[in-house]
């Protein structure tokens, strides 16, 4: 039933390897905008939430369009990192920023429903225990964030598991190097003749996706069994 | 405040109004080519102005996708395809018409570039760092331009060096090439014409690729409408000849 190509294998450890790193490079920042959003007093609060948020209703494509405006050979960004070495545009690298900017708005949404639903009261304990902000942070939001920071982590990897749009723009679409599950099962439909290795793929990433969501709803399970005990 | 009661008769008949289709005998459904999408565009609202009863909506996408979308019911009366292997598709699926099909036009690969490169031949693009194309599984474009530099004897050692982007079409390609983000790319003579930041390098010698043809053809479903019947013969006239030149397509 599944035939799987090398390249299909390829594939299936690029997406796995793209979404982990883009949801560990996501999270620490989504829980600081989080923070910000929720618990901090800076300025212009709607603004940053309206950032963040951007990427979630842009089509992905334009997403891509403007990373590649940005970070382009040509860009005045693009051109510093190439200074330093660093190129993006066209590699895996490039797929891994699409994938946190497009993941980020899940993130941050998991997250700060979660810091919302904190306690006031433990954290006016935390301080007139003589907290300062940083330790309130550390010893009381992050651990009573963890459930929504696991929900936010899956939901990034999820949609970073499917990101196509931005991706195909900043990254390419070369096999091996930048061609994730998503831009593979694009070239096979496009190919008279590819319909079975584009199902392959799809049950492939349907199986995947299933895992991962699995796997989050057995550590919610736990986690709310351990609060109880 | 008197609460709004909505009786299941009136959301029927609400539902039944939404999903009405309005009954249209002329109406004639065209599925191109993505990279027909300016000249056929400009070819309907022409002929529409001689032809007010005909209705014509035309839809652009990859051949590919278009013709998954007819094999799955979608309504299209003409079909017209960026290579031959798709049109074949749909004919063995028996929902092409028979006898309709035909060559309509045809297109070259060229290699596009800056306007102060000194690149003018395939040998040549060894010495560039970066070179677009299509990404030959999904795109024809993309598989033509793999032809000709595998015929050059240049394309092992161009990919081996990750000298060669993927781009999802032609038309990206020519993004990428547009923004500098690469120092040239394979794109049809038509798309090259629609640059402003580059201009065609060099015409890549035909006997290195296969022709490149647009074969039209009337669906099943469009066989016996006389309108479809009337825009196809449209098309392959000499009116549509100077409209399809002017865009860079040779006409068949």
């Amino acid at each position: 039933m599944l035939e799987l190509a090398p390249a299909d294998l390829q594939a299936l450890w690029l997406s796995a390897r793209v979404a982990s790193v883009a949801t560990l490079l996501a999270l620490p920042i989504g829980f600081v905008i989080a923070w910000l959003l929720v618990f901090s007093r800076v300025p212009c609060k709607p603004l940053l939430d309206g950032l963040v948020n951007l990427p979630l209703v842009l089509p992905p494509v334009v997403v891509g369009y403007l990373l590649l405006l940005l970070l382009g050979r040509q860009s005045l960004l693009g051109g510093l990192l190439n200074s330093f070495g660093i190129q993006l545009i066209f590699t895996w690298k490039g797929a891994v920023l699409a994938c946190v900017v497009i993941g980020l708005p899940l993130m941050v949404r998991s997250i700060r429903l979660g810091m919302e639903q904190i306690d006031p009261q433990l954290l006016h304990a935390a301080r007139t225990l003589g907290a300062g902000w940083f330790d309130t942070l550390w010893a009381v939001v992050l651990p009573l964030s963890i459930p929504a920071l696991i929900t936010g982590g899956t939901l990034c990897f999820a949609r970073s598991l499917g990101e196509f749009g931005a991706t195909i723009i900043i990254a390419g679409n070369l096999p091996g190097v930048t061609q994730t599950i998503p831009l593979a099962i694009y070239d096979y439909t496009n190919n008279p003749g590819g319909e079975a290795g584009a199902l392959s793929l799809c049950l492939l990433s349907i199986g995947l996706s299933y895992l991962v969501l699995m796997l989050n709803e057995l550590i919610m399970r736990r986690l709310g069994r351990a609060k109880r005990a | 405040m008197k609460p709004i009661v909505i009786s299941p008769a009136a959301l029927l008949l609400f539902l039944a109004l939404l999903l009405a289709v309005p009954a249209l005998a002329e109406e004639v459904r065209i599925s191109a080519a993505a990279s027909l999408t300016e000249v056929i565009k400009e070819l309907v609202g022409t002929y529409q102005q001689s032809h007010p009863a005909d209705r014509l909506l035309a839809t652009f996408a990859s051949s590919g996708a278009l013709a998954k979308q007819i094999v799955a019911g979608a309504p299209a009366d003409i079909y017209i395809a960026a290579n031959p292997q798709w049109m074949d598709y749909l004919q063995q699926q028996g929902l092409i018409a028979a006898g309709s099909e035909q060559i309509l036009l045809r297109n070259r690969l060229v290699f596009v570039g800056p306007p102060d490169s000194n690149i003018n031949s395939l040998e040549a693009l060894r010495s560039l760092p970066l070179i677009a194309i299509a990404s030959p599984k999904s795109a024809p474009v993309g598989e033509y331009a793999e032809q000709a530099m595998t015929a050059a004897g240049i394309y092992p050692q161009l990919l081996a060096g990750h000298k060669i982007i993927f781009a999802k079409d032609a038309r990206q390609a020519l993004l990428y090439a547009e923004r500098g983000e690469v120092d040239g790319a394979f794109v049809y003579h038509t798309d090259a014409l629609l640059a402003r930041r580059v201009k065609p390098l060099f015409v890549v010698p035909q006997e290195l690729y296969p022709q490149v043809v647009y074969p039209a053809a009337l669906t099943q479903q469009g066989a016996d409408k006389l309108a479809a019947q009337r825009f196809l013969r449209y098309l392959s006239g000499n009116a549509a000849r100077q409209v399809f030149q002017n865009y860079g397509f040779i006409f068949r």
